[in-house]
């Protein structure tokens, strides 16, 4: 395929086995927020709340895979996500659910990029936006320039220094402290860690699948991979790449204890970057740092270039025919744009703690069934099936001040689920009641 | 609250899950070139067989004695009024027909290619049949090149003489349409015989059952579909399979 070809820039040159899928899947998924979050979910949980942090990632890929399998049987020539919303939507609701796409992607790049300014702060004695501008010039020329292809070609390196790293550092601190010393510390200075008879877990774990799943399920950069996997292993790679995924809060988690074992910490936030204090080796320092670097790297890159190609493809694409040279050329100027955009933000912004697992977590809850409406309906829905997500996520707000912010995400899925079911019996009702009348 | 032992148990999870999952990544790198080869090979050669029972049959079936002689007599009768032209003619379809169908032994087929078959069929069965004979055959030209098992057509259309023409008087009427409907190549083959036929006997029955067999076999992740209906205008057999280029076949083996 010639690279001046846009469907190159997309896509790459070639079809997904299950081993390089599973790799491109997971390089989008080991993110900031895994590494961000993790340290949240164990604090506030205790090791169940890391093993739920695990399972839901999983559970969410698992799910997708199941639904990739009906993609790409029901939609063959599409390449993205804005694709099939452009197919099966009138322009209201198009218009309502690509805003929706692009708050998202914005704010997780945000999110990427902080993660990346809190390393660098940590770790480097050079001044932020220095530090900001390489990574994101990296991340610029990898997802925004190189296109899929270059992105093929990076994530096995980030998949092998992220497993070395996960594998070689807890072992390393393991064999030399001990478990008991580290058991020890968390009894002493961090016992609720070790109250695992918690049964807000249970809440957590069940709330944790259904955002992860609306994040999946949503997320521009999957559905693009879900589309270049061989058709026959969509499904088997998904299941696979949430197994496999799910090790890695697992290896966080054990990396965290060795971090909080010693005694208290500042912020939540940044207490995995922590470990490099904690590190004495050289090499595993420069390990640590790999792992954080290609985690943010890759999942930026990704998700950069699935914004990237949102904008272009199905914003632009849609006000006037574009040239696959034009295509090209936006493209680079619109990652340029993101890239300056989040270099200024994340620079200027103080890097305090943000709330991330449950930021947005109404929404993402509240859009699975309207999605799965889109994904497995014949015919082009009204704009009022994408708008349930947003009562959904409204009617879930609303509860706030009754509710605790799991259950209230529980509410934004409930009530998007049933407004799907109703509107679905009515329009069946009334479909029928038309061909009636006809007749 | 978690004693020791389960928090050792814990930890050692922790520290072993990722080595599972760089461990699964891996052996799918290493095996999953050679398995997919394996399933390859498998389906190929469940494939070859069904194609040379497929040929078998197709030979017991077609080179009957009875349509041999029918078309020698009719070539004969051609000789005798000296119609040279046309006895060159059903000559030549006759070679070209008798050609094709012994050096066939790729598991696929163009439609084009297999269209270009029939044609020498239908040339044949013309000089038989006659004025009673008319037939019409449609391709649009996206599903030219896309790929099909042998003797689809050929097994639909020598139903339709066998079963149908060959056994009631009147018009014989023949429609032979391809259509490329989103990503599935549709295969039409109409005929007028609206009387009680008996195209699913016995040797109709195995026919299609061998068609859908060996459709399924070729494409093995698609719906595929062998489709008899009986209307009051005539018979009509559907066979239905998912579009895929010459083009993207060769490409495969090439890369391969």
């Amino acid at each position: 395929m010639n690279k001046e070809n846009y469907q190159y820039y997309i896509s790459g040159a070639f079809k997904l086995g299950a081993g390089f899928g599973i790799v491109s899947l997971l390089s989008r998924w080991v993110t900031g927020n895994t590494i961000l979050s993790s340290p949240e979910t164990l604090i506030k949980y205790g090791l169940t709340g890391g093993i739920g942090y695990s399972l839901m990632g999983a559970i969410a890929l698992m799910l997708f895979g199941i639904t990739a399998k009906k993609i790409r049987e029901r939609y063959p020539d599409h390449q993205t996500l804005g694709d099939v919303l452009q197919e099966k939507l009138h322009p209201g609701g198009y218009i309502y659910m690509i805003s929706l796409l692009l708050l998202l992607s914005i704010h997780s790049l945000f999110v990427q990029a902080m993660g990346a300014g809190i390393l660098i702060h940590m770790i480097f004695p050079i001044p932020i936006y220095a530090g900001m501008f390489l990574f994101l010039f990296f991340c610029f020329l990898i997802g925004g320039v190189g296109g899929m292809q270059s992105l093929h070609k990076l994530s096995g390196v980030n998949i092998t220094l992220i497993f070395s790293a996960v594998i070689i550092i807890p072992v390393y601190f393991f064999m030399q402290e001990g478990v008991y010393p580290v058991y020890d510390g968390i009894k002493l200075f961090h016992p609720y860690i070790l109250y695992v008879k918690n049964t807000e877990t249970i809440y957590f774990v069940l709330t944790a699948v259904l955002i992860g799943l609306g994040q999946v399920i949503i997320d521009r950069a999957t559905w693009q991979r879900a589309f270049i996997i061989q058709k026959e292993k969509v499904r088997m790679t998904f299941i696979l790449s949430g197994l496999i995924w799910a090790t890695i809060p697992l290896a966080l988690s054990s990396l965290l204890m060795i971090i909080i074992f010693g005694g208290s910490y500042d912020t939540i936030y940044s207490l995995l970057f922590e470990l490099v204090e904690r590190i004495q080796s050289t090499l595993l320092i420069v390990l640590f740092v790999l792992f954080c670097f290609s985690a943010l790297s890759s999942a930026t890159s990704a998700e950069l270039h699935a914004t990237t190609t949102l904008i272009v493809k199905n914003m632009l694409g849609r006000f006037r025919h574009l040239k696959d040279k034009e295509k090209l050329q936006y493209s680079y100027w619109i990652a340029g744009i993101i890239s300056l955009f989040l270099l200024i933000s994340v620079s200027l912004s103080e890097r305090q703690p943000i709330e991330l697992l449950f930021y947005f977590g109404n929404i993402y809850a509240a859009i699975i069934t309207p999605m799965l409406y889109i994904i497995l309906s014949k015919k082009r829905l009204a704009t009022f099936v994408p708008l349930i997500s947003l009562l959904g996520a409204a009617g879930g707000l609303a509860m706030l001040p009754i509710l605790n912010s799991l259950l209230s995400i529980v509410v934004s899925f409930a009530i998007s689920f049933v407004l799907c079911v109703l509107y679905f019996l009515f329009e069946s009702i009334f479909s029928k009641y038309k061909v009636t009348n006809l007749s | 609250m978690l004693d020791v032992e389960a928090f050792s148990i814990y930890i050692m999870i922790c520290v072993l899950a990722p080595l599972l999952g760089a461990f699964t990544l891996l052996f799918l790198f290493v095996f999953e070139k050679r398995i997919d080869l394996l399933e390859k090979q498998k389906r190929e050669i469940t494939l070859e067989r069904e194609l040379q029972t497929a040929l078998y049959t197709q030979l017991n079936h077609e080179i009957q004695p009875h349509f041999f002689f029918n078309t020698l007599n009719s070539i004969l009768g051609l000789a005798r009024l000296d119609r040279k032209a046309e006895l060159i003619h059903a000559i030549e379809s006759l070679s070209k027909m008798l050609k094709f169908k012994y050096k066939t032994n790729s598991p696929y087929i163009t439609i084009e290619d297999e269209l270009a078959y029939i044609q020498y069929y239908l040339d044949i069965q013309k000089t038989r049949f006659r004025d009673r004979l008319h037939y019409e055959v449609s391709m649009d030209s996206d599903s030219a090149h896309a790929i099909t098992i042998p003797f689809l057509i050929q097994t639909l259309v020598e139903n339709a003489f066998k079963h149908s023409f060959e056994k009631h008087v009147g018009k014989a009427i023949l429609r032979i349409g391809v259509t490329k409907n989103q990503q599935h190549v549709k295969v039409t083959v109409w005929n007028n015989s609206h009387q009680e036929s008996d195209q699913n006997s016995h040797e109709g029955g195995l026919g299609l059952d061998n068609l859908s067999k060996r459709l399924k076999l070729f494409f093995p992740d698609s719906k595929t579909s062998i489709e008899l209906n009986k209307g009051f205008d005539g018979t009509t057999v559907l066979a239905t399979f998912p579009f895929i280029n010459q083009s993207e076949t060769q490409k495969g083996e090439t890369t391969k």
